[in-house]
């Protein structure tokens, strides 16, 4: 009979560790998404930036920025990669008004990395707002999911239009550790 | 406080001052660096002239090098010839065909702004007259010696607009000042040739482009302006005008030990000249690993892991089959794609470009086979514009990275040939200024003495260059995982057994069978212990 009980006990703390470990290694997927696109590197962005300048909601570009650079200054190559900045001050008004939640702004503005993989193919890469958003509070949660609803949409690219010119910010933004964007946004 | 402000003020005068002086004078460096050449090219008398055309200036400089001219007319630089010595086959710029502007022929004026020489405007060009050679594109330091398309190889003699209708203008060229700093050739002197192949920069080659002008370590390790810094010349050593090294005389599997520089007993211009063919001397077990690999592979293909590596890209298709639509409004439209380069232009077609570019790979030694002028194509297929040969089990073949370049072009669908189409000029036929096919084809095929069916359709072709510029650091050559792997950029080879691409079922059975009785040894190993130790116990327990 003991020694059921110890092989039950056994088995249940082995069963709860596996899943731990299941999930440990899940999180990290768990927290961003993946998606290839068919056009380049350069024609991607711009047509987030396009699908992003007409979203509404108080969207705007607030910065573009290349984390390769500074690898490439120090004499190393990394494959392309351009991070798109946006914001909304309708979503982050009211968050960054919140005690509570203002250590968000830390996510903010809302990153979309846009690069390139060794199989050649061009990827985006973007957070899981929505999984995000369910781990702070149901105002926040409210919140965060009108940008997921806005995020799918500045992903949806129509092969059929033409392909539109990248938005380089006025000021700053390009360097790969240089500060902030151009006007508007967060 | 006010004494402070008035020193302030004093020494920022001064050093103001100073700071002038030392950009007025010639630094202490200067003065005791001795000069690069040993003629001052400004003070002979021959330079001391207003010079009104090029050949002025190259008679001059025939004056004194007397025999320079002769030397550059045995090179392709002037007679974009080379008959292959395997097959007695002319090529050369002259005779092949292309899949980007698809040939020079009818089309002189234009090309030859890049012709080493001066006047090529039809066959009537006389390939002996010195004085038409060009001194200058090669030798001019100033920078300021430029060709532009139209002018049969002439450099600006006048301010002018181009491109036309563009508002943008182009100054005469100073030939005197030209002439009187001439030196070695610099990689800006290669590049305003070879970085703008096919019409534009960085548009054919994909290893070449004008980041290469200075550029930083990350495109290339060798050409590093603050680094090795070489010029095309360190490697494409030359000798008599004789530039070594050209696709058409490959050196695509090297051996043997690096020889001093200075003591070359052939061309310099492959990696293993210098490095030899087993360069990697990391730690013993890992250096002899890599080094096996030279046997099979170029040194490119793992240390040129993209090409293009710079936002200059490089173009990847050329479709000339949409070439005469119009725009919305009837008129010829210019469309650019989002990085700023061309994706569309109603007198060249549709075009593709990237940058950062994974390599193909392909099994070469060194020999291409072209399609040349009047050569038959089977149009049911892609037609290979040209094709590295090399097979896998062939002495002299190594795996080489490629940027092949596709496209459509204009052929004959009766006479199953390419066709020669006059696109650039001003005169009534050219493609460019007509925007009508046949009216082109017509005059091209003339021009080089073929029939046409008076039919046109269009073709897919392909032609393939071997990637060998641009040069990462040593650290971000390819690692194991990236060739050694199912997905890997190696899948597709063929002839060679790739351990993690290809599979031997024998080869895993023994694999598998190994790993079993190694687990099975192990388990009988431990049982047996195990059952020793309880025995030992209970043989001690019993005592």
């Amino acid at each position: 009979m003991s020694k059921t009980i110890v092989g039950l006990v056994l088995g249940l703390v082995l069963g709860v560790a596996l899943a731990v470990m299941a999930a440990w290694n899940m999180a990290g997927g768990l927290m961003f998404e993946e998606h290839t696109s068919p056009f380049t590197v350069e024609e991607t962005v711009a047509r987030i930036q396009q699908n992003i300048q007409a979203a509404g909601n108080s969207w705007s570009l607030t910065g573009l920025r290349y984390p390769a650079r500074p690898v490439e200054a120090e004499g190393g190559n990394v494959l392309p990669v351009i991070l798109i900045e946006a914001c909304s001050t309708k979503y982050s008004g009211p968050i960054l008004k919140d005690d509570k939640v203002r250590f968000l702004s830390l996510l903010m503005p809302c990153k979309i990395g846009v690069y390139k993989k060794n199989d050649g193919k061009t990827y985006i890469g973007i957070m899981n707002v929505g999984l995000l958003s369910r781990l702070f509070g149901s105002s926040v949660g409210e919140i965060m999911s009108h940008v997921v609803k806005d995020q799918a949409s500045f992903l949806v690219m129509d092969p059929t239009k033409p392909a539109p010119p990248l938005i380089l910010p006025k000021t700053g933004g390009e360097g790969g550790g240089a500060a902030g964007g151009a006007a508007g946004g967060c | 406080m006010r004494l402070q402000r008035t020193l302030l003020t004093a020494g920022l005068l001064c050093a103001a001052f100073f700071m002038h002086a030392a950009q007025a004078l010639p630094s202490l460096d200067d003065k005791l660096a001795p000069p690069k050449s040993t003629a001052d090219h400004s003070k002979f008398k021959e330079l001391q002239q207003v010079f009104k055309t090029g050949p002025d200036v190259t008679k001059a400089c025939l004056a004194c090098h007397t025999d320079a001219a002769k030397q550059v007319q045995h090179t392709k630089h002037w007679t974009w010839e080379v008959i292959d010595p395997k097959s007695g086959q002319k090529l050369g710029k002259k005779n092949i065909i292309n899949n980007f502007c698809t040939s020079t022929v009818s089309n002189e004026k234009d090309c030859m702004a890049c012709h080493a020489g001066y006047g090529w405007e039809d066959k009537s060009f006389d390939f002996s007259k010195e004085e038409s050679v060009d001194c200058l594109i090669c030798h001019d330091s100033t920078g300021t010696y430029r060709k532009l398309p139209g002018d049969a190889g002439h450099p600006i003699y006048e301010r002018k607009e181009f491109p036309h209708g563009s508002g943008k203008f182009v100054e005469a060229v100073d030939l005197q000042k030209v002439a009187q700093k001439v030196a070695l050739p610099s990689r800006a002197n290669c590049g305003s040739c070879h970085f703008f192949g096919a019409g534009g920069d960085g548009t054919k080659h994909g290893d070449l482009d004008s980041s290469l002008r200075n550029p930083p370590k990350f495109i290339d390790v060798h050409m590093d302006a603050k680094g090795l810094n070489f010029t095309c010349v360190n490697c494409h050593k030359t000798s008599s005008h004789l530039v070594a090294g050209s696709r058409y005389e490959f050196d695509a599997a090297r051996t043997g030990k690096p020889q001093p520089q200075g003591k070359f007993d052939a061309s310099p211009v492959a990696c293993q000249a210098c490095h030899g063919d087993k360069p990697h001397k990391e730690s013993l077990l890992h250096a002899e690993r890599l080094n096996a690999h030279t046997d099979t592979l170029a040194c490119q293909t793992c240390h040129i892991p993209e090409y293009a590596r710079s936002s200059v890209g490089t173009e990847k298709v050329w479709d000339w089959s949409t070439a005469t639509t119009m725009g919305p409004d009837g008129k010829p439209q210019v469309v650019k794609d989002s990085a700023g380069r061309r994706a569309f232009d109603s007198k060249k077609g549709n075009f593709a470009w990237d940058s950062y570019l994974i390599p193909e790979y392909r099994w070469f030694n060194g020999k291409v086979s072209f399609k040349t002028i009047g050569d038959k194509i089977d149009p049911s297929k892609t037609v290979e514009i040209n094709h590295p040969e090399g097979s896998p089990n062939a002495a002299g073949a190594r795996i080489w990275p490629f940027k092949v370049h596709r496209g459509k072009q204009a052929y004959d669908p009766e006479n199953n040939n390419l066709v020669i189409a006059h696109t650039a000029g001003e005169d009534e036929t050219a493609l460019w200024q007509n925007f009508d096919w046949s009216k082109a084809i017509k005059t091209g095929m003339e021009t080089v003495g073929l029939p046409w069916s008076g039919k046109h359709g269009f073709v897919s072709t392909e032609m393939s260059w071997p990637i060998t510029h641009m040069v990462a650091p040593k650290g971000d050559a390819l690692s194991c995982a990236q060739c050694h792997g199912a997905n890997s950029r190696m899948a597709g080879m063929q002839g060679i057994y790739l351990p993690g691409v290809h599979k031997n079922e024998w080869l895993d059975l023994a694999g598998w069978v190994a790993t079993v009785l190694a687990l099975l040894g192990v388990l009988i190993h431990g049982g047996l212990r195990m059952c020793m130790f309880r025995n030992c116990n209970n043989a001690g327990e019993g005592k």
